[in-house]
């Protein structure tokens, strides 16, 4: 099954307004929004919609109070959409929308959607570096500080649900769709990677009790670690809470800084994200600390040396 | 533990059926948080029982739209108000740590046992 990722992600929120210039402050850019919500977009066209929780044109909502309705991933063409839709009619309703998409559901309850991928290609280089016993990847003259660069998320990255039953639902991606397990956290969940796409996971799920099922976060790919810095650094001066980060993750080596958010799930922004082919070999680990990451910061207050003590410190204690 | 008494606002400053954050030790964020109904005031720490997180998704966003839920904004928790419970979400069943407040006449609200640690400068 050629599926290359997610292509949208849909909530149901309580509040469409906040929802709104969240996202917007985010760094998606708004498409056919107005009081209702709408889609807010990276620069490939992937994104999330956004409909309040009583929207009749959601599909149903969790149980839980998550505000998840569907994942919609996008897939390479027509003749995968077929292929989708003779496997899963075997043993389930698989709708299909007069826009040709397809709708189910998966064996953990999450509601699906299938589309030809709405993913486009943009030209705009990653981040460079340089480094001595390399060739240089910015040139003489080529700048790599900028401190008013305005970040743009570049493409939906992966989503994570917490899930009742982890074996079963890796199962019903593996078997049915085609995923193939990257890595592993032993009794916790399997980082999964559809066959059209090289990136370590496009999703990750947590073993958890069913009253917590739903999506734990998303988070869309910037240029490089500069970038998720610096966005999450503008991000967080415009008052949003952090919850995790910034940091770096092991198992797919993805720079990360997660937040809170209005749709009541973890926004994440990432970048560098290892890429696999079926040559792979999964690795296992149980879930630790140590596992998770191979460093964390925590942001504070800009300050200098020798421009008065740190925050929190009175002059004096610095030297 | 060295505990004290801080004063944290007056009423007035508490809108009906809003939330206000606090950070009475200058710890930089805000630890806990009080909201109003009515004539009623309701204090719990900044944290939920799910996985010790900060609740809010901007400064003072403790409540959903309605103004009749806490929620916390890292996996959508949904708590009652008055009691602290958790109705709905990933710590079912579980409550807020509640903070004891002393309102004045004037209405001045204090926080009470505030425990006194290395953050303070004072």
């Amino acid at each position: 099954m050629n599926i290359v990722g997610p292509d949208f992600l849909v909530f149901g929120v309580d509040d469409v307004e906040a929802c709104k210039q969240f996202l917007i402050d985010y760094g998606l850019q708004p498409v056919d929004v107005d009081a209702r919500g709408g889609r807010f977009v990276a620069l490939d066209g992937t994104g999330v919609e956004i409909r309040h929780k009583e929207d009749p044109q959601l599909p149903p909502p969790l149980g839980t109070g998550n505000a998840l309705r569907q994942t919609i991933y996008g897939v390479a063409d027509e003749a995968t959409l077929e292929r989708i839709a003779k496997e899963l009619s075997k043993d389930r309703e698989v709708v299909r929308r007069p826009t040709g998409a397809l709708s189910t559901v998966d064996d953990a309850g999450f509601a699906l959607g299938f589309q030809v991928t709405v993913r486009r290609p943009f030209d705009l280089p990653g981040e460079r570096v340089n480094a001595p016993g390399a060739p240089p990847l910015r040139p003489a003259n080529e700048i790599g500080a900028r401190p008013d660069v305005e970040v743009k998320p570049r493409s939906l990255s992966h989503v994570v649900y917490f899930v009742p039953d982890s074996r079963k639902a890796e199962a019903f991606y593996v078997e049915r769709l085609g995923f193939v397990c990257t890595d592993r956290f032993v009794e916790t969940g399997p980082f999964l990677r559809p066959a059209g796409t090289q990136d370590h996971h496009t999703l990750f799920m947590i073993e958890t009790p069913p009253f917590m099922k739903g999506c734990e976060h998303f988070t869309f790919h910037l240029g490089g670690p500069t970038e998720v810095l610096q966005a999450g650094q503008q991000f967080e001066a415009k008052g949003y809470q952090t919850f995790w980060g910034p940091g770096r993750h092991i198992f797919g080596s993805n720079w990360f800084w997660y937040f809170n958010s209005p749709l009541g799930c973890h926004i994440e922004y990432d970048a560098d994200m290892d890429l696999h082919d079926d040559t792979w070999v999964a690795r296992e680990t149980t879930i630790s600390a140590d596992a998770s990451q191979i460093f964390l910061f925590k942001s504070i207050e800009k300050w200098m040396p020798s421009g008065g003590p740190p925050p929190g410190k009175s002059a004096g204690v610095g030297h | 533990m060295t505990t004290r008494s801080r004063r944290l606002a007056r009423t007035r400053d508490i809108p009906d059926r809003t939330a206000r954050g606090f950070d009475p030790r200058g710890d930089g964020e805000d630890v806990l948080f009080v909201v109003r109904r009515g004539n009623a005031l309701y204090a719990y720490r900044d944290r939920c029982p799910h996985q010790g997180a900060r609740m809010t998704w901007r400064r003072h966003a403790y409540l959903n739209r309605a103004g009749d839920r806490i929620v916390c904004y890292a996996h959508g928790a949904e708590f009652d108000i008055a009691s602290g419970r958790c109705l709905l979400g990933p710590c079912l069943g579980q409550s807020l740590e509640a903070v004891d407040l002393h309102v004045t006449e004037q209405g001045e609200i204090y926080v009470k046992n505030e425990p006194v640690d290395g953050h303070e400068h004072e």
